[in-house]
């Protein structure tokens, strides 16, 4: 009976298991790499995977509903190559390009939304089928080469420069990740997506406005994606078609890990947090790895290719754990019974 | 005549509810063995022992002479047991034949598959039950009804001794039920022992030999179905007093609130529904299961939006194409399914509570949890509900405290009317009171009940009018009324009407 | 008839594309160009052939590609040894068996949800297959390209051995047990453990079989060209999925023939071609794949839909 507080004790415990990780994580990193409390380094760290917190923010929501959307890495190319031809082509202004290729997000994510919640459709096929299209999209637009380069200093600065001795987008992160925490934590709209992710039925029945809240978080990932392509263009100082490739998997590797259920209805945005920022630190540490020789291999050289590998192999562990969590919770209830 | 299945004083409880209390139960060869009790009385309970589905906490099981210490279903299978369950699990996307054909042959995964055996075997069990469905038509394309045949052909076909049918006729037409009929009596001549649970009295004397009553989860005796008519058939059935004192009206009722007219609605089997009830009111509706009352007050409430008549609340006509809607012109719905749709079971009480209510507590929709807790809080004290604290998820709750909670997300959304769908069902004696004491007490501030019940007691000291349905239509409406006046109304027997 | 009513759909598109080709683009049909062009999409046909039996059991396998990419360069790497050509190729199926069990167990025995779990094993072995090759082409020795034959012989087997695979597998998901397992599990996974058919261990070997399919795609794949690119299967997912599903697999599982899929197969790999034949750029092609996955399932919801407000 107890089963359900042991589960939200764990999540919590869960938050603690992560903090110890990246404890780890840092300790190791710091004794086996070189530079890596530094400054500049943690800086980095967040610099290069402030895109990845965007998209792992948007997709708590999705996930908390129960659903998926495979297609914010795409989108993040269509939106790039949308700006680029915005600024480029038709010499826009960087700020309205930016507003518009938001919208264009919020378009795209629309169009899951309408299919998802108004056509009643499975997210994981919708959200694929899109993954494909917006990407195409992009490629169509350039022509499957061309790229976008040469933005102004002004804009340049966003993606490079610190405010507050913190890099620019990192704020941009925190506004965002503020937004969605007040959403989901806050308001009746973020309690509502909880309700629908344990059971859509029930929350149909409480009166809940299931569609409409289902097709805001589709519409937010989309937007929010826009605003990741734009930071990526900035950073990069370069607008390509497949500019976000294979971002979606570690946005939804940084969610799981934290914590959220991809059954919906569990988890909260603290967790897909610090599972964004462990998941930042391996990616960067890993490449830090000073020169060690084993069997004659350069273990740097090896270290640095490892962080793909390592986010497959992570996300597999965290629902595998997950899974096995919650068998063992459902034991121990089916014993007090 | 050999024993086929033998229950000797088989107990069940979940939780704190005791489905079943010492019940026993015999089958000999070549009988037909009805099983009747109000719902409620344990008769699923006790089929889901005998098909192996549900452990007993004690009692005996003998098939065929034999005590089987573990019944699980694949036993049960293998010692000729088969059940028609009212939710057919068939495939929807194949064939009817290969449905049959996949449930009767156990086939080796490279065994090639006989689609003409199939075929001919389909074709021959349809027509011994004198179904006309095609065996090529795929199962999504049948109706429900139709469904219902093709199982029943399965266990026709897998060659059971022993076939329980939990009321196949409850869809069919007059046709097919002959046709059933027939095949119940071909299996009677096989020597097969069939256990018929059905309400309709006429089919009972029509097919069963014995039949045995239960009611609240006890076995009120085995009698051979010549020696009965129907009236004392009911009395059976129904039989204990009105022991439980209701909380009575003392108030005089308000104005008509709520006006249905002619509704009807071709989805759900609604036709031409016409009553009101005023505000204080306590009515409640009687009827068997599959009557048509979840459906009436699943249109009510905007689930499944009706297609003609009229609602009108307060001398307004409203149109109601969403729960959202409903509640906004101050319709509530405590429903039946508590776990799947009345309370969500992984959130904190206190969610659960304001979970209807959102836009009364929170204002810009943001949450505040002190004005929460404090809600909360009251509702808690007004319905008595025990838990350990608000924080403590909806699933950690007794099953009276749980439907409380239910109750309180609706009372929440200050509703003008309030309907009730079983609200006592698997909650235990002491909790049920209360709730009884909260319905009346919240007719007397002036909201209108319609109170949905398959508990006739229940149904009679509660009520101040009650309505009886049946297949889709209000058939009935009485002032005052006893049990067996209702019953033989749900049940459409003349006979007993008087 | 309205069982078929997709693969007639499908069908009469493909007719169209062909008579306007044959029509406006005449030289799409010159010979030699032609079975070539069929010879290369039968890998993709025999990895459509595979998810569309993961579809109908209701699930999805997107680390196909990968799984594809990891078979063809163990093989490669096996015939560049010095390993003789059947042995190599048997190593690819070995392999896909390997790789396709290892999903199945994930999701059938643990449970997990197909689509995240595949998600992750398709990053895994890409980058499994990145470390090793570090993105080097892989030259075959010289018996490899065509089994050995001459081009033509070579092409021919290639198409004959994938239409032999694709008849096999028709018949055996039609009249075999196994197939019909399949279905039912896809239908109800439900009534299916009721009716005593084992869903789990279906959803295992299909998966299971996934993997070898992934196996036979790649050694064919192999034949075709004297060296391989360790990304050869990069995208090849989301090809087999939208054929599959445009031929008329229901994503919400058991409906749908291969017969099919070798329809929507052949209808989306013709349109790139087609495109340049028309004289229009092919840098549409994945952005047609997507729409073309969208309105495939969009239809079969509106089925649904209808079907549910029939009752």
């Amino acid at each position: 009976m107890k089963q359900t507080g042991s589960i939200k004790a764990l999540l919590v415990k869960h938050e603690m298991i992560l903090l110890w990780v990246i404890a780890v994580e840092v300790i190791l990193f710091q004794v086996l790499g070189q530079n890596f409390l530094t400054a500049g380094n943690v800086s980095n760290i967040f610099r290069h995977s402030a895109e990845i917190g965007l998209l792992a923010l948007v997709m708590t929501p999705v996930i908390l509903t129960g659903g998926i959307d495979l297609s914010v890495g795409s989108l993040m190319g269509l939106c790039a190559v949308v700006f680029g031809m915005l600024v480029k082509v038709y010499g826009l202004d960087p700020l309205v390009a930016a507003g518009l290729t938001v919208l264009v997000g919020a378009l795209g994510g629309g169009l899951n939304a309408g299919l998802v919640a108004g056509m009643g459709l499975r997210p994981l096929i919708v959200t694929l089928g899109t993954f494909s299209l917006f990407r195409g999209l992009a490629e169509a637009l350039t022509h499957g080469s061309k790229s976008y380069s040469g933005f102004s200093d002004g804009f340049l600065a966003l993606g490079n420069s610190d405010i507050l001795g913190v890099p620019a987008q990192i704020w941009i992160v925190l506004v965002v990740g503020i937004v969605i925490w007040f959403l989901v934590h806050h308001t009746t709209y973020g309690r509502s997506l909880r309700a629908i992710g344990y059971g859509e039925e029930g929350a149909r029945y409480a009166g809940l406005p299931v569609k409409r809240n289902i097709s805001i978080t589709y519409v937010m990932a989309g937007a929010v994606a826009g605003l990741a392509a734009v930071i990526l263009v900035s950073r990069l100082g370069e607008a390509r078609a497949n500019a976000g490739m294979g971002y979606e998997l570690l946005a939804i590797t940084a969610v799981v890990l934290g914590g959220v259920s991809i059954f919906g209805g569990a988890g909260n945005v603290s967790g897909a947090v610090l599972g964004w920022i462990a998941l930042a630190i391996l990616n960067n540490g890993l490449t830090r790895i000073s020169d060690y020789e084993i069997l004659g291999e350069k273990v740097s050289s090896v270290a640095r290719e490892l962080s793909g590998l390592l986010t497959g192999l992570l996300l597999i562990a965290a629902l595998a754990l997950a899974i096995c969590m919650k068998m063992l919770a459902a034991k121990r209830s089916a014993k007090q019974t | 005549m050999k024993t086929l299945l033998k229950l000797t004083g088989i107990k069940k409880s979940f939780g704190a509810v005791r489905a079943l209390k010492g019940v026993s139960f015999e089958l000999v060869e070549g009988e037909v063995h009805a099983l009747l009790g109000e719902n409620g009385a344990g008769k699923s309970t006790l089929i889901k022992v005998i098909t192996g589905a549900h452990r007993p906490d004690g009692g005996a099981i003998e098939v065929g002479g034999e005590e089987i210490s573990e019944l699980t279903p694949a036993k049960a299978q293998e010692l000729g047991i088969a059940c028609i369950y009212q939710q057919p699990a068939l495939f929807p996307d194949l064939s009817v034949a290969e449905n049959i054909g996949l449930r009767l042959e156990k086939l080796g995964i490279f065994k090639r598959v006989g689609w003409g055996d199939w075929r001919q075997k389909a074709e021959e069990l349809l027509a011994r039950i004198g179904a006309e469905i095609s065996p090529v038509a795929e199962v999504s394309s049948l109706s429900m009804p139709e469904q219902q045949l093709v199982e029943i052909a399965c266990a026709l076909g897998s060659g059971a001794r022993i076939v329980i049918m939990d009321e196949p006729t409850a869809s069919l037409t007059q046709k097919e039920q002959h046709l059933l009929f027939k095949v119940v009596r071909d299996l009677r001549a096989q020597g097969v022992g069939v256990v018929y649970i059905s309400h309709r009295l006429e089919e009972i004397f029509a097919l069963a030999d014995r039949v045995t009553v239960l009611r609240d989860g006890e076995s009120v005796g085995t009698n051979p179905v010549n020696g009965l008519n129907e009236s004392q058939m009911i009395r059976l059935m129904v039989g204990r007093d009105v022991e439980t004192i209701y909380p009575q009206a003392e108030h005089e009722l308000g104005e008509v609130l709520l006006k249905v007219e002619s509704l009807s609605c071709a989805a759900s089997g609604l036709e031409g529904l016409n009553f009101q009830i005023r505000a204080g009111e306590i009515f409640g509706l009687a009827g068997l299961v599959g009557a048509g009352r979840t459906e009436l007050a699943r249109v009510l409430f905007g689930i499944t939006p009706a297609d003609g008549g009229s609602i009108s609340l307060n001398r307004k006509l409203l149109e109601i194409s969403s729960p959202r809607q409903a509640i906004l012109h101050g319709i509530a719905y405590v429903p039946e399914d508590r776990r799947k749709h009345g309370v969500i079971l992984e959130m904190a009480a206190a969610e659960n509570m304001t979970m209807a209510s959102h836009s009364r507590w929170f204002k810009g929709g943001i949450l505040r949890k002190g004005i929460e807790t404090e809600a909360g809080r009251e509702f808690v004290e007004a319905l008595g509900i025990k838990l350990s604290s608000l924080a403590a998820p909806g699933g950690s709750l007794s099953g009276g405290n749980q439907q409380k909670l239910s109750v309180a997300r609706w009372l929440a959304t200050q509703p003008k009317l309030l309907i009730l769908d079983e609200p006592t069902q698997g909650v235990d004696v002491g909790a049920k009171g209360e709730i009884h004491r909260i319905v009346r007490d919240l007719a007397k501030q002036g909201m209108a009940v319609l109170m949905i019940s398959s508990d006739l007691p229940e149904i009679l000291g509660m009520s101040d009018r009650i309505g009886v349905m049946r297949g889709g239509k209000l058939v009935e409406i009485f002032e005052h009324a006893d049990a067996e006046q209702v019953m033989a109304a749900a049940l459409g027997s003349e006979e007993v009407k008087a | 008839m309205k069982r078929y009513s997709r693969e007639l759909t499908v069908g009469g598109a493909l007719v169209l594309l062909m008579i306007s080709l044959a029509i406006f683009a005449p030289n799409f049909f010159d010979t030699q160009p032609m079975i070539s062009r069929l010879a290369s999409q039968m890998p993709a046909l025999i990895l459509a052939l595979g998810v569309a039996l993961v579809i109908i059991t209701r699930q999805i396998d997107v680390s196909i590609g990968s799984q594809f990419g990891m078979c063809a360069v163990i093989a490669g790497t096996a015939a560049a040894a010095g390993v003789p050509m059947p042995l190599a190729m048997l190593c690819a199926l070995v392999a896909g068996a390997l790789m396709g069990a290892a999903n199945g167990w994930l999701v059938a025995g643990l449970g997990l949800p197909s689509i995240v779990v595949t998600l992750a094993t398709m990053v895994i072995w890409q980058e499994v297959l990145r470390l090793w090759q570090k993105g080097l082409l892989l030259s075959l020795p010289d018996g490899v390209q065509w089994f050995g034959m001459s081009q033509g012989t070579g092409q021919a087997m290639v198409i004959g051995s994938t239409l032999l695979i694709l008849v096999l597998m028709a018949w055996a998901m039609k009249n075999l047990s196994s197939g019909r397992r399949i279905y039912a599990t896809g239908s109800d996974a439900e009534a299916a453990r009721l009716a005593g058919l084992a869903p789990k261990a279906t959803t295992f070997w299909v998966f299971l079989l996934m993997g070898v399919l992934a196996g036979v795609g790649a050694a064919l794949n192999l034949v075709q060209s004297p060296q391989i690119q360790p990304n050869s299967g990069e995208g090849l997912e989301l090809k087999a999925i939208a054929a599959a599903v445009v031929g008329g697999i229901a994503i919400t599982g058991g409906r749908g023939t291969l017969w099919g899929v070798l329809l929507g197969m052949m209808l989306l790999a013709n349109v790139n071609p087609a495109l340049t034949h028309f004289h229009q750029p092919p840098y549409w092609e994945k952005a047609i794949q997507g729409l073309v996955i969208l309105l495939a399932v969009a239809a079969d919801g509106i089925r649904i839909k209808k079907q549910k407000h029939l009752k």
